[in-house]
């Protein structure tokens, strides 16, 4: 098992410096998801602990042993590709055993462990089969399947189920999720989904163009955001951010409040006239056009009837509320 | 080639019957032009030569002195010809054992796209740009006893001068030498294209899973371009039945015949000398053997779709 650690990583493509010094610990065992818009240099990142790109400076330490400029193979990590990435010449068999045999492991060995991976991921019907014959979920389970037989200290995904259909990447979530509690290995993991980080995730790392934003567990992220563009990534429906005036406060540039602590109140300080209205059963999600605020979501109890048109007062728990600054981070101490 | 064609999907039934009338429409326009240039222009000769095989004739006229299978019978007894049919062998050999692996390894080192790999790649493309004739006639000066490089080399090394182009046992070396360096180019450019086309995230998963340099070729790279390997040695097979013009500036088939292919032999003993109800028994026979190799391959190495 082993930690990760980066210290001042900078990466520059040519002119362009993708990454500007970033520094990150990633604790033994974790499950540290890294979140942000497409571009903003997650798989960079990855890429660069994986080893198959090398940084401009810094320093990756894996367990303790610096690995900056080691082989991706001599790194004790593995990786999981979006595309899967698996030898379409290679049964799913051949496919998991490949490293293995590339690592000259007994034959024995090789074929309990593979095995074993099968076994984990559901695959031993699926052995012989080439991955043209798999459907996407089974395709990811291989990929998966030819990580952990390996037995590597840490995971890195890359986008992994972006391919998969909405229902099958919920499933595959759950999976994933108990994967890293049966292993316990450290994983780290690259999305643009924070719904995916959310639920994964017991660290997420917000990423805005090759800066972190914000680290910290899942709640943490979700109750006390750093700065305004986390509180807008996190959560959804987003997070609703206000302007100032919103509060009568010159001092805060935007306030933000989540859907879920707003409440319909005749004598509410906002009065909105909602937009359009989606019953998702547990929760009713209306999107209302606020009087000189703009736009703003409000979720209501399941069986509120809400209609199209309909103006309303709405009233913030105060408590819930949050403040952010002309420098876009959180403000503290608002009375 | 089957492997080309890209399979398009059974249409839905209704779409079949609206279609069909719309469909026989395009096949009455669009497949007489064809039909009718393929039949002059490749069905008509080859029956053609077909029918003057059976012949004696010398060109002029009409062929009327009927001679059977005689014509085959002189090919067959003819050590000339079984010295071209070896040859052929030869260079059918050299070009899947030598020429191919030397295009490969060449298109491994400057598959990736850089400026310096596209200059490589355009050096080692020349040679089969250049027409087969002019590329033997340099080679004959290059091969030349007196004035050519390979006797100044001979020569500071303290050798005789050589003519290998008129040795007896080392001609057709040369001749095999300068098919490896016209040709090698283009099998090297399926390779790099089809190496283009191998995703760099198998390379990259191959790495992390521990594998170096020649083990990322020997179990990705290879295996992906299969296809490409398979057309290409297509190609090789076929062309080497074929060559002809560069032989010509360079020996002319000789000395004493040594140097002679299949075409050459056809060019030699048929046209040359006017028996050209002879030269086409030599065609009918390379044709055969092409349309051999081309079944033969279609089925062992074509047979069903590769993913
Ligand atoms: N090999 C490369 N050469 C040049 N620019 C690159 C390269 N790889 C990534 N980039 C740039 O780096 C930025 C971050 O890319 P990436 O790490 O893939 O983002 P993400 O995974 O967060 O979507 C992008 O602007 C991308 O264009
Ligand atoms: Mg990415």
């Amino acid at each position: 098992m082993a930690d990760v650690q980066l210290a001042g990583i900078t990466k520059s493509f040519g002119g362009v410096t993708v990454i500007p010094g970033l520094d990150l610990k990633v604790p033994d065992g974790s499950f540290t998801v890294l979140v942000g818009p497409s571009g903003c240099g997650k798989s960079t990142l990855l890429r660069m602990i994986a080893g198959l790109e090398s940084p401009s400076a810094g320093e990756i330490r894996i367990g303790g042993t610096d690995v900056t400029d080691a082989e991706p193979s001599d790194r004790g990590i593995s990786m999981v590709f979006q595309s899967y990435a698996l030898y379409p010449h290679m049964t799913v068999a051949q496919n998991i055993d490949f490293g293995l045999r590339l690592a000259k492991v007994p034959a024995a060995e090789r074929a309990t462990r593979v095995a074993e991976a099968a076994r984990i991921l559901s695959l031993e019907p699926y052995l012989d089969r080439k991955p043209g014959q798999l459907s996407g979920g089974q395709r990811q389970r291989v990929a998966i399947g030819r990580s952990i037989v390996r037995n590597p200290e840490v995971f890195l995904f890359d986008e992994p189920l972006s391919n998969l259909d909405a229902a099958l990447r919920t499933q595959m979530r759950v999976e994933l999720a108990q994967l890293h509690q049966s292993i316990g290995a450290t994983m780290i993991y690259v999305t643009h989904d924070q719904v995916e980080a959310m639920t994964l995730a017991d660290q997420i790392v917000v990423m805005k163009d090759g800066r972190i934003q914000q680290v910290g567990a899942p709640m943490e992220l979700y109750d006390r955001p750093a700065s305004e563009f986390v509180a807008g990534f996190i959560g959804s429906p987003k997070m609703n951010l206000l302007p100032g005036r919103a509060i009568e406060r010159d001092d805060v540039k935007t306030v933000g409040i989540r859907p879920e602590h707003l409440h319909i109140a005749d004598d509410g300080q906002w009065r909105a006239a909602a937009k359009v209205v989606e019953t998702l059963g547990a929760d009713t999600i209306a999107y209302m056009d606020a009087e000189g605020l703009g736009e703003i979501i409000v979720r209501l109890p399941g069986h509120m009837r809400l209609k199209a048109g309909e103006r309303l007062g709405l009233s913030p728990e105060i408590a819930n509320l949050h403040y952010f600054g002309h420098d876009g981070h959180r403000m503290e101490h608002v009375a | 080639m089957q492997m080309l064609n890209t399979r398009t999907p059974r249409p839905a039934r209704r779409f079949w019957h609206g279609a069909r009338s719309s469909r026989l429409t395009a096949i009455a326009i669009l497949l007489p032009p064809g039909l009718i240039l393929f039949s002059l222009f490749v069905i008509l000769p080859l029956t053609e030569s077909g029918y003057y095989a059976f012949f004696d004739w010398n060109g002029y006229g009409t062929p009327e002195d009927y001679v059977g299978l005689r014509n085959f019978e002189r090919i067959a007894d003819h050590s000339v010809f079984h010295t071209a049919v070896g040859n052929t062998a030869k260079i059918i050999a050299v070009s899947l054992f030598i020429q191919m692996p030397l295009a490969l390894f060449l298109a491994l080192l400057i598959y990736r796209k850089t400026p310096t790999n596209a200059l490589f790649r355009l050096i080692f493309f020349v040679p089969y740009i250049l027409a087969e004739v002019a590329a033997g006639l340099i080679w004959s000066f290059v091969f030349d006893g007196n004035y050519g490089v390979t006797a100044s080399i001979a020569r500071s090394m303290g050798q005789e001068s050589f003519f290998i182009l008129a040795d007896r046992d080392w001609a057709f070396v040369a001749v095999m030498t300068v098919i490896v360096w016209k040709y090698f180019g283009f099998h090297m450019m399926i390779y790099i294209a089809a190496l283009q086309g191998v995703p760099e995230d198998l390379i990259e998963a191959a790495k992390i899973e521990g594998a170096k340099r020649p083990q990322i070729v020997r179990y990705v790279q290879i295996p992906q371009i299969r296809p490409a390997i398979i057309v290409s040695a297509f190609f090789a097979i076929i062309g080497a039945l074929q060559v002809f013009d560069v032989i010509i500036p360079l020996t002319n088939g000789g000395p004493s015949n040594q140097t002679q292919t299949i075409v050459t032999y056809l060019y030699s003993f048929g046209l040359t000398r006017l028996k050209i109800g002879f030269g086409s028994a030599v065609g009918v026979l390379l044709f055969l053997a092409a349309i051999l190799v081309a079944v033969f391959y279609q089925r062992l190495f074509m047979k069903g779709s590769r993913p």
